[in-house]
C-alpha cells in the first residue's frame, strides 16, 4: 500500500456567463502566490451564455518549496466522493452534481446557491412545472458534512457585480483551503476590473458562508392581497372564507356588486352539496373553497373591458417602474401591445350581431386569408394612449349585454351542475371536477381549448362512461385534468380519453394552404 | 470580434527566465512561436479557438517575428496551407476541431502525408470527446493510422506539452510526416505555469522571404506514379525513422513501479486521471509513482515494436489504457507481441469500457477488474468501498429526488436573433403544414431543444441544403434548409447552394446572416460588419450587418433568382416570407436571408458605450420587457414560441391563481421578440415594453410629469 497524501479539491458547478473562468483563474493565482502548486480545468461548453458548465481545482496542501523539487500528479477529472469543497451557483444544477455522485457526506462541504434559474421544460409546462425547491435543498443537505445555502443571485445583485465574486468569497470563507482572505482580496485586485463590486460580492458570499446552514430564503413574491371580510360572506365556513372573500370582491371590481351576489349564490349551491355529502366537514370545505377559487377567476372572465381597466390603474404604473427598476429622475414610457380580432369585438355584441361577425371572419380564412385582427401598440403612458383605455374600461355595461357573456355564464352554469351531481353520490368526484376550473385560462384560442376540454370533460366523465365505481370516476376526472395541462396539442388528453372508451374531442378546424410541390423539370444533363 | 486576447498576448512575449501561467491551449501556441513556426492557420472551434483568436490579435508581435497568421475558410484551406513545408524547410502549424474538422481537411491531409514534409508540419487538433464535446464521437487515431501522420498525445503537464510540441517538429523534419497534437477538451483549459524559453524568429519568413521557387521536383506531387513510390516509403523509411526518434529521445516516458510482473500502457493524456486511479487502490503515491510501473506514450502513432516489447517481456500481465473505440493501440500491442512471441496477457477493451471518457471511476472499476485477475493478492479494498459507496450514493439520491431532474442544454442567447425565425417557423408551420427541416451545425441547432424541437438531421456544417436533396424529391412538399453565415462560407455555398441551382432544385435555404461565427466564439468571416461601420455607429445596440451585403451578391452572381432578406426580429414578416417561400410559383432554390447581428457581439459593443454615456451624465433609453401579472393567466404559451432565458415564470401574486405567472428577468436586453411574438401569435395583452429614459433632457421630464398627472389620477378601483 502506497499512501498518497491527497489534494485539497474544489468543484464549481456555474452556468454560462456567470464568470466561473475568472473565479478558477483566481483561484489558481492564490494558490501560486501562496507557494502551492495548483490546477484549474474546466467544461465550459459553448460560447453561449446559458447551460452548466463546471470548473475544478486541485491545490497539493504541501507547499511547493517543501517538496524537493517533485512535482505532483494532479488529476483533470473530479473523483466522485473525493470533493473537498462543492460550490453551486443554482440549486438544481447544485443537485445534478450531487446525483453524479461528486459530493459526499464524508467529505464535502457544500456550498450552494438557493436561487433557481428554471430551465425551459419548467417553464413551458401549461400548469406548474417548477421542481420542487425544497427537495433539492434536502438532497444537498442530505450529502454534504456542511451545507451553506444562501441567494447567491441576490447578494450579486445588491453588490452590483456577478455571481463568480460571491462564489469566491464563499470559497475563501469556507475556510477549505489554507489561505488568508487578504490573499483572496488580492487576487481580485490584481485582475483590476470591477474590483469594487467584486469586493463587496466577496464579503457578502464570506459572511454568507460563516454563518450556520440556513434556510432556503423564501421565493420572491409579494404578499397576497387578503380583501376585507365582508358580512356577505358571512354563511360560508372559516375553511373558504378567505378565498370566498377575494372572489366576492374581484366580483365587485370586475362587474358590480349584483355580479358579486350572483358569485355568492352560485357559491351557495356548492356549499349545501357539499354539506349533504360531507356534513362532518371531513374535507374541510375543500370543495366549496376549490370552486370558490376557480369561479371567481372564470367569471372574471379576461375581455376587452377588463384588460383595459387593469392596464390603465394607477398602481400599475407604478408596478412597471419598479419592474424595469426605474430611479425617481428616470423617464418612463410603456408600449403595450393588444391584438383585439373578431371574437374580441363580437364578445361585446349581442348573440345575432357577434353571430355574423364571427362568421364574416370564418369566411375570410376560407379564402386564405389570415383572421381579421387590430395589431396596437398602444402608448399607455400618454395621454391618448391612456384615454382610450380608459374608455375601453368604462364599457362594463356593455359586458353584461354582450354575446360572450352569455356564453361564459352558461358554461359556468354547465360546471357547477355537473359538480353539484357529482356531489350527491361521491365528494371527491365532485372534487376532482371543483378542481377542473384550472383549466380555464389565458386568451383567445388557448381560453377556447380549455372549455372545450372542461365540456368534453363534464359531458363524458362526470356524466356517462363505464366506470367502475365512483373511485375510478374520480381518478379518470383527475387524470383527464392533468393530461389536457400536459400538451398543447391535446394528445395526452385524446390518448387517456381513449383509454376509457371515451368519445374523441372534436376536431378544431384549421386552415392550411396546402401547396403540392409541382415535379421537378428534366435534370440537367451530365457533368463532363 | 470584440472580446480581447491582450493578456494572453502578453504571454506570448514571455522569454528565457520568466514563467508562463496561463490555459493548456495557450501554452501551445506559446511551443509553437518557439520552435520557430514561420505560418500559422487553422478553422475555430471549442476547444482550440484561442489558439487562432490569440495570434490573430497578436498580429503585430507576429510581424516582428515573420510569422505568417492566417484564419482559414475552413479546415480543408488549413491543411492545404501546410503544402508550404512540402518543398520549402518552412515550420508550420494549422489548428482545428476534430473528428469533424479532420474530416473535412481529409483530402488534403491525404495528399499532404503522400509526398511527405520538409519543413515541420504540425496540426493541433482539439480531440472533442467525452463531456463536453458538441460533435460525434469518433477518434483522430483513424487518420494517423490512414495516412501515416504521426499522433502525439501528451500528458496533462503544460511543461510536457510544450517540450511535446518542440519535439514534434523535430520528429516531423526526421521522419518527413506530418504530425497531430491532440489535445483533450481539459487539456486545452488546464491552467497551470512553465518555465518558457526564448521565441524564436523563423529563418525563412514573411520577414524573410524565398527568393525563388523550389526546382521543379516531381517526386513531391501527389500524382501517380511516385504516389506508388510514397506508399512504399511510408513504411520503408519515414516510420521507421520516427521510430528510432521517438525512442533515441525519449518522446515516451516509463514511471517505475515495485511490480515488476505488472505494467499499463496509457495515452499520455490519460496518465494524470490513471494516477488518480491507482490512488484510490493506494496503488500510487502523489508523485504517481508506486506499485505498476508505467509506459507513458506521448507519441500513440506510430508506436516503436522494441519498446512496447522490452516493456511488456518478462511481465505477466499489462494493462493498455486507450480512450474510446476501435482499440487500435491496443490490437497493435497484441500483434507486436505476438510477432516477437512474447507471452504477456494483455488486458484492454476486455476490462474497461468500449466506449466513453475514461473518467478516473472509468479507470477505476477497469483496474479492479485487471488487477483481480492477475494480482489478487494486492488489496484492494478501498479502492471497492469506494466505488461501492458511489453506487450507493447515486441510487439514494435518485431516490430521494423522486423524479428525473429536467436538462439545461444550451440555449440562445438573450436576444439572439436566430430566436425569432424559430417562433415564426413555428407559426408557419401553422400555416402550411409541417416542414421537413435539414438542420446545420451553428447556434441554431439549439432550436433542435425545448421550446422549438425543429430539425430532422445534421449532417456537418454548412450541409444542411445538401442533405435535403435526396428528400426533397421524395416530399410532396418544400423542404427547408437552415445554415448559419459561418456555414455557409464554411462550406455550404459549394456543397449546397451551387449543387442545388446546378440540378434546379425546388428547395428553400434559411441563413441566419448574424454576421460571425458565432458558436465557436464570435470569429470574423466575410459577412462581418466592417470595423469603421461600428465605429460610425450611433446607437451601439443596432444590427449593423445589414451593411455588409457579400452574401446578396454573392448568391446573384451564382444565379440565385430569388432572394428575400428579412429583418430577423419581425416574427410576422418571417413567417409571412417563410409562408411564401414555401407556397410560390417560383420551383428553384428560394433563399430567405435572415438579418440580426450576434447579440453577444452588439453586448460587447453596448456596455462599455452605455456606461460611458452614464458616467458623463449623458441621455440613456434602456428598453426591457415585461408582463402584466394580473392579465397574465399562467398558460405560458409564449414561453413555448421564444425560450428567452429571461422570459421566465413566478409564482402568482393573485392568491386565486394555482399556476405560476410569466415574468420578465433583469438581463433583458428589450430585442423586442415578447412583443413581436404577442402580436404575430395572437398570445395576450399581458406584455408590455418600457423605455427607461436615464438622464432625461429637461423637456421630457415635464411632459413625463404631465403625463402621469394625469394617467395616475384615477382612484385604485
Amino acid at each position: 500500500m502506497t499512501s498518497a497524501t491527497q489534494p485539497i479539491t474544489v468543484l464549481i458547478s456555474a452556468l454560462g456567463g456567470q464568470g466561473g473562468g475568472v473565479l478558477a483563474e483566481w483561484l489558481v493565482d492564490v494558490a501560486r502566490e501562496a507557494g502551492y502548486a495548483a490546477q484549474s480545468t474546466s467544461i465550459p461548453g459553448v460560447a453561449q451564455r446559458t447551460g452548466a458548465t463546471t470548473y475544478y481545482v486541485e491545490v497539493h496542501p504541501v507547499p511547493v518549496a517543501a517538496l524537493g523539487g517533485r512535482a505532483p500528479v494532479l488529476s483533470l477529472l473530479p473523483v466522485p466522493g473525493g470533493i473537498d469543497l462543492f460550490v453551486a451557483s443554482e440549486l438544481m444544477e447544485a443537485a445534478r452534481s450531487v446525483q453524479t455522485g461528486m459530493a459526499s457526506a464524508e467529505r464535502t462541504f457544500v456550498v450552494a446557491s438557493t436561487s433557481r434559474t428554471l430551465t425551459t421544460t419548467e417553464k413551458m409546462a401549461q400548469g406548474d412545472g417548477r421542481f420542487a425547491s425544497d427537495r433539492l435543498q434536502d438532497v444537498l443537505r442530505r450529502h454534504s458534512r456542511r451545507l451553506a445555502a444562501f441567494d447567491m443571485e441576490g447578494a450579486a445583485r445588491d453588490a452590483g457585480t456577478v455571481v463568480s465574486a460571491v462564489m469566491f468569497g464563499a470559497i475563501a470563507g469556507s475556510g477549505v483551503l489554507p489561505f488568508a482572505r487578504d490573499a483572496y482580496e488580492a487576487a481580485i485586485r490584481a485582475s483590476g476590473l470591477g474590483v469594487d463590486a467584486s469586493l463587496a460580492g466577496f464579503a457578502l458570499g464570506w459572511a454568507a458562508v460563516q454563518a450556520e446552514d440556513r434556510p432556503p430564503a423564501a421565493a420572491a413574491t409579494e404578499p397576497p392581497a387578503v380583501a376585507p371580510s365582508s358580512p356577505a360572506t358571512a354563511a360560508f365556513p372559516a375553511a373558504a372564507r378567505d378565498i370566498v372573500d377575494i372572489g366576492y370582491a374581484r366580483q365587485i371590481d370586475y362587474q358590480d356588486v349584483a355580479y358579486a351576489d350572483l358569485y355568492l349564490r352560485r357559491l351557495d349551491r356548492i356549499l349545501a352539496a357539499e354539506r349533504a355529502v360531507d356534513p362532518a366537514a371531513s374535507h374541510g370545505h375543500a370543495l366549496t373553497r376549490e370552486t370558490a377559487r376557480f369561479l371567481a377567476l372564470w367569471m372574471a372572465f379576461d375581455d376587452i373591458v377588463r384588460v383595459a381597466d387593469l392596464k390603465c390603474r394607477a398602481s400599475r404604473y407604478v408596478r412597471v417602474r419598479r419592474e424595469v427598476a426605474a430611479t425617481d429622475g428616470d423617464v418612463v414610457r410603456i408600449v403595450d401591445y393588444f391584438k383585439p380580432g373578431a371574437a374580441e369585438f363580437a364578445a361585446l355584441l349581442p348573440a345575432a350581431l357577434a353571430r355574423r361577425v364571427v362568421a364574416w371572419d370564418r369566411r375570410r380564412q376560407l379564402c386564405g386569408k389570415g383572421p381579421f385582427a387590430l395589431a396596437l401598440h398602444v402608448r399607455a403612458d400618454g395621454m391618448f394612449g391612456h384615454a382610450t383605455l380608459r374608455t375601453l374600461a368604462s364599457l362594463r355595461w356593455l359586458r353584461r349585454r354582450g354575446s360572450r357573456y352569455a356564453a361564459e355564464q352558461a358554461a359556468i352554469e354547465r360546471w357547477l351542475a355537473a359538480i353539484e351531481a357529482a356531489a350527491r353520490d361521491d365528494w371527491t368526484c365532485a372534487h376532482e371536477l371543483a378542481l377542473c376550473g384550472r383549466l380555464i385560462k389565458g386568451y383567445g384560442a388557448t381560453n377556447d381549448r380549455g372549455k372545450d376540454n372542461l365540456a368534453h370533460i363534464v359531458d363524458h366523465l362526470a356524466a356517462g362512461g363505464a366506470f367502475a365505481g365512483a373511485v375510478e370516476r374520480a381518478a379518470a376526472i383527475r387524470d383527464a385534468r392533468e393530461a389536457a395541462l400536459a400538451d398543447e396539442g391535446g394528445v395526452a388528453l385524446d390518448r387517456m380519453l381513449a383509454q376509457h372508451q371515451v368519445p374523441p374531442r372534436a376536431v378544431r378546424p384549421q386552415p392550411i394552404v396546402w401547396t403540392k410541390r409541382r415535379p421537378a423539370p428534366s435534370a440537367p444533363s451530365g457533368r463532363g | 470580434m470584440e472580446v480581447s486576447f491582450s493578456n494572453e498576448a502578453r504571454m506570448l512575449r514571455r522569454g528565457h527566465g520568466e514563467t508562463f501561467h496561463g490555459e493548456g491551449i495557450l501554452a501551445i501556441t506559446k511551443a509553437l512561436l518557439q520552435s520557430g513556426v514561420a505560418y500559422v492557420g487553422g478553422y475555430q472551434g471549442a476547444p482550440v479557438s484561442h489558439l487562432l483568436d490569440v495570434l490573430v490579435q497578436s498580429k503585430d508581435y507576429l510581424d516582428e517575428l515573420g510569422v505568417h497568421v492566417e484564419a482559414c475558410s475552413n479546415e480543408a484551406s488549413a491543411a492545404a496551407m501546410l503544402g508550404a513545408s512540402i518543398h520549402y524547410p518552412l515550420r508550420g502549424a494549422v489548428t482545428w476541431k476534430s473528428i469533424v474538422g479532420t474530416n473535412v481537411a481529409a483530402d488534403a491531409l491525404s495528399n499532404l502525408a503522400s509526398p511527405g514534409v520538409t519543413g515541420g508540419a504540425l496540426i493541433v487538433v482539439g480531440e472533442d470527446y467525452g463531456e463536453g464535446a458538441s460533435v460525434i464521437q469518433e477518434r483522430t487515431y483513424a487518420f494517423a493510422l490512414k495516412s501515416s501522420l504521426l499522433l502525439l498525445d501528451p500528458r496533462p503537464d503544460l511543461a510536457r506539452m510544450v517540450r511535446i510540441v518542440e519535439e514534434a517538429f523535430l520528429l516531423s523534419e526526421a521522419s518527413n510526416m506530418p504530425a497531430m497534437l491532440q489535445l483533450r477538451i481539459r487539456a486545452c483549459h488546464v491552467r497551470g505555469s512553465f518555465a518558457c524559453s526564448d521565441n524564436v524568429a523563423p529563418p525563412m519568413s514573411a520577414k524573410h522571404l524565398l527568393d525563388d521557387p523550389a526546382a521543379f521536383d516531381y517526386a513531391r506531387l501527389a500524382h501517380p506514379p511516385v504516389t506508388f513510390r510514397h506508399e512504399k516509403l511510408k513504411s520503408s523509411e519515414r516510420l521507421p525513422a520516427a521510430r528510432r526518434h521517438i525512442v533515441d529521445n525519449g518522446l515516451n516516458e516509463t514511471f517505475g513501479g515495485t511490480r515488476a510482473d505488472l505494467g499499463i500502457v496509457v495515452q499520455g493524456g490519460l496518465y494524470n486521471s490513471l494516477v488518480r486511479a491507482l490512488q484510490q487502490f493506494g496503488l500510487a503515491d502523489e508523485f504517481g509513482t508506486g506499485a505498476v510501473p508505467i509506459l507513458c506514450l506521448n507519441v500513440v502513432y506510430p508506436l516503436a515494436p522494441d519498446q512496447i516489447r522490452d516493456f511488456c517481456a518478462g511481465k505477466n500481465a499489462v494493462l493498455v489504457v486507450e480512450e474510446g473505440q476501435p482499440e487500435f493501440i491496443e490490437q497493435e500491442i497484441l500483434a507486436t507481441l505476438r510477432r516477437q512471441s512474447v507471452a504477456t496477457a494483455i488486458a484492454g477493451k476486455d476490462v474497461l469500457p468500449m466506449a466513453g471518457e475514461y473518467t478516473v471511476e472509468a479507470l477505476a472499476r477497469g483496474l479492479a477488474a485487471f488487477l483481480d485477475r492477475h494480482a489478487p493478492d494486492l488489496p484492494l479494498h478501498a479502492g471497492r468501498a469506494w466505488l461501492a459507496a458511489t453506487d450507493a450514493r447515486r441510487d439514494a439520491v435518485a431516490e430521494e429526488l423522486g423524479a428525473p431532474l429536467p436538462p439545461r442544454p444550451p440555449n440562445f442567447c438573450i436576444g439572439c436573433p436566430e430566436r425569432p425565425v424559430f417562433a415564426a417557423l413555428k407559426l408557419a408551420q401553422q400555416d402550411v403544414g409541417r416542414v421537413h427541416v435539414a438542420a446545420d451545425i451553428g447556434c441554431h441547432s439549439f432550436a433542435s431543444f425545448e421550446p422549438f424541437s425543429i430539425g430532422h438531421s445534421i449532417l456537418g456544417y454548412g450541409m444542411s441544403l445538401a442533405s435535403r436533396a435526396g428528400v426533397s424529391p421524395m416530399m410532396r412538399r418544400r423542404t427547408l434548409a437552415v445554415m448559419g453565415d459561418g456555414g455557409f462560407w464554411h462550406n455550404g455555398l459549394l456543397t449546397g447552394v451551387s449543387s442545388a441551382l446546378f440540378n434546379r432544385d425546388d428547395a428553400v435555404l434559411l441563413i441566419f446572416k448574424n454576421g460571425y461565427t458565432s458558436a465557436t466564439g464570435t470569429q470574423e468571416i466575410l459577412s462581418t460588419p466592417t470595423d469603421a461601420v461600428k465605429e460610425a455607429s450611433t446607437q451601439k445596440q443596432e444590427s449593423l450587418v445589414h451593411t455588409n451585403q457579400t452574401i446578396e451578391r454573392t448568391l446573384q452572381g451564382i444565379g440565385v433568382r430569388w432572394i428575400r432578406v428579412v429583418d430577423s426580429y419581425d416574427v410576422n414578416e418571417m413567417r409571412r416570407t417563410l409562408d411564401d417561400a414555401f407556397t410560390a410559383d417560383f420551383a428553384g432554390l428560394k433563399v430567405i436571408i435572415a438579418e440580426g447581428e450576434c447579440q453577444l457581439e452588439r453586448q460587447r459593443r453596448v456596455k462599455p458605450w452605455r456606461t460611458g454615456l452614464l458616467k458623463r451624465g449623458k441621455r440613456v433609453v434602456r428598453v426591457k420587457y415585461g408582463v402584466d401579472e394580473d392579465t397574465c393567466s399562467g398558460d405560458h404559451s409564449c414561453i413555448r414560441l421564444s425560450g428567452c432565458p429571461t422570459l421566465s415564470v413566478k409564482a402568482s401574486p393573485d392568491p386565486l391563481k394555482v399556476d405560476p405567472v410569466a415574468t420578465v428577468l433583469d438581463g433583458c436586453v428589450g430585442c423586442g421578440l415578447c412583443g413581436e411574438n404577442a402580436h404575430a401569435a395572437s398570445l395576450c395583452p399581458s406584455f408590455y415594453r418600457a423605455e427607461v429614459v436615464q438622464n432625461p433632457g429637461w423637456h421630457e421630464r415635464l411632459l413625463a410629469s404631465v403625463r402621469r398627472a394625469v394617467t395616475q389620477s384615477r382612484p385604485a378601483t
